[in-house]
């Protein structure tokens, strides 16, 4: 059954239209990649879903009811979380505080501390650095403390925005491995990744955006051995 | 000059200071959580004065309980002000902002020039003093700095221990990603304006109980605060506290070497001076 529909969705910043129709459809519990080159949209269908940018045509339905337009604060009761672009973490705040922050909506604010132990036991580093700043920890720390914050959420589903972006090959494998335990423990994920090989390496479903349009979708081990994607995206 | 002047004045500075200090930390507050700088400040001060003022004379309540009524409707004034004249301009240049507050700040000046008139007023309220050694403390400047101490601690636990506390910091640091978090930054916003403002309307109600004010009178504990702010760096509302203390003890010793008019020609040159060697303030990080 799928959670998250996109159909034929529009947006933009001022004049410049980003998005000119994708349709993207989120199997639940299953974990689906988007991919693609630099500023095809990728950033942006993920901020329209959000509610961070307003969609100029087109329709987003969570869970069967049209969410599109709506404010992005009332995006986390629904169960609709995302872990974006440059992690945004609360610098000035602890690790445990951003962890808090994370759980601010109301399904998941009285698990908080469930979800803490959840996190603390999948990234010890962050429950090491818990009364630190969080501008004060390292890229691959940060990227854990994003992932985390975005779990604290209790999210039905989960986006991610470029995981691996400046991350060491070691923590992005690292992270991966992360995303699918989530996915066997149930979460249905949409990961947004310029590394192309890795991203289609675990997801279950996959699709490749182009110019703000759908290029090509499909299981992710077909999209994987497609010739057109071996040769534009992973270089073989 | 005997060392008993020099401490009676150092100890009025402080105390006077630390009363600049909070409504310092109001503008502080405001600017630290949304970046706009509130030309309010002054005319919400004075609201705060009249607000103890009218409360003690014409019902006879007592000036501290007169100052929760007071802190009570400053915070629901600026929750207001914040709505109707900042949300819609919030996210535009700095400009935008500055000139709303600007028109608000008019509009309670004008408003209040008409109602009240330029008349000083004076609330006639004592509580005797305390003799120590050489130096003399007036009762309503104690009591005013044990209500600012008071207040900022709360302030402090409120911000740092509570909820509601974490999401203004979130809001502050990153509006969006509080966003996606489920904060309704708009209301949060709202809120820090209200406090900032209910900070101002606090100054306000306990400068009333010893100096003697008109409506204009905010806008010259308007500028110390800028100069304050400065000094404690903006941003950091502790820094502020400090700031008022420093420029407190300035204006306590500074008279005894030189006219009182020179006194704030000394001020704004530290103002300029700190603006050149150090703009962050201070005591300010970044």
């Amino acid at each position: 059954m799928s959670i998250l529909e996109i159909r034929d969705l529009a947006a933009g910043y001022g004049e410049v239209q980003i998005l000119w129709g994708p349709s993207l459809s989120l199997e639940e519990k299953k974990l689906t990649c988007l991919v693609g080159g630099n500023g095809v949209g990728k950033t942006t269908l993920l901020r329209t879903v959000m509610g961070l940018v307003r969609p100029w045509k087109g329709s987003i339905r969570f869970d069967g009811k049209d969410i599109s337009g709506t404010p992005a604060y009332t995006k986390a009761d629904l169960g609709l979380v995302l872990v974006p672009e440059g992690r945004q973490l609360f610098t000035e705040m602890t690790v445990e505080e951003n962890l808090e922050m994370g759980a601010t909506n109301r399904r998941a604010r009285p698990n908080i501390k469930k979800n803490l132990e959840r996190v603390y036991t999948m990234f010890p580093r962050l429950k090491e650095r818990r009364w630190q700043k969080a501008g004060t920890l390292s890229g691959g720390e940060q990227q854990m403390l994003a992932v985390g914050r975005g779990i604290m959420a209790e999210p039905i589903v989960l986006m991610i925005d470029e995981l691996s972006l400046g991350l060491a090959p070691v923590l992005t494998l690292q992270l991966f491995q992360s995303l699918r335990q989530l996915r066997q423990e149930g979460l249905t994920i949409l990961l947004v990744e310029q590394n192309v090989q890795m991203a289609l390496a675990i997801s279950d479903y996959g699709y490749v955006l182009a110019e703000g349009r759908v290029e090509m979708e499909g299981p992710a081990r077909e999209l994987a051995h497609n010739p057109h994607i071996r040769a534009a995206y992973l270089g073989l | 000059m005997s060392p008993g002047t020099i401490a009676s004045s150092i100890a009025d500075g402080l105390l006077i200071g630390i009363v600049y200090g909070i409504a310092a930390m109001g503008l502080s507050l405001i600017w630290g959580v949304m970046s706009v700088i509130n030309l309010t400040h002054g005319a919400l001060i004075s609201l705060g004065m009249f607000g103890v003022y009218l409360l003690f004379t014409t019902f006879g309540l007592n000036p501290y309980l007169a100052l929760i009524v007071v802190a009570f409707f400053g915070l629901l004034l600026g929750v207001l002000i914040y709505l109707i004249a900042i949300a819609r301009v919030i996210d535009a240049p700095h400009l935008s902002s500055l000139l709303a507050t600007f028109s608000v700040n008019m509009i309670i000046i004008g408003l209040g020039t008409a109602i009240f008139t330029t008349t000083p007023r004076d609330t006639g309220f004592s509580l005797g003093s305390v003799q120590i050694g050489p130096v003399t403390l007036q009762g309503t400047r104690l009591v005013a700095m044990v209500v600012t101490l008071i207040v900022a601690g709360a302030l402090y636990a409120f911000l740092y221990r509570t909820r509601t506390g974490k999401y203004i910091r979130a809001v502050a640091n990153n509006r969006a990603a509080a966003e996606l978090m489920g904060i309704p930054s708009t209301a949060i916003l709202a809120l820090s304006f209200g406090i900032g403002t209910m900070l101002a309307a606090i100054a306000g109600g306990l400068i009333s109980t010893f100096f003697s004010f008109t409506i204009l009178s905010g806008g010259i504990y308007e500028l110390k605060s800028f100069i304050i702010v400065v000094l404690g760096g903006l941003g950091n509302p502790l820094g502020a506290l400090v700031g008022g203390l420093i420029l407190g003890v300035l204006e306590g010793v500074l008279p005894l070497t030189m006219p009182n008019t020179w006194v704030p020609v000394i001020e704004f040159l530290l103002f300029v001076f700190i603006l050149l060697v150090r703009p962050s303030g201070l005591l300010g990080g970044k």
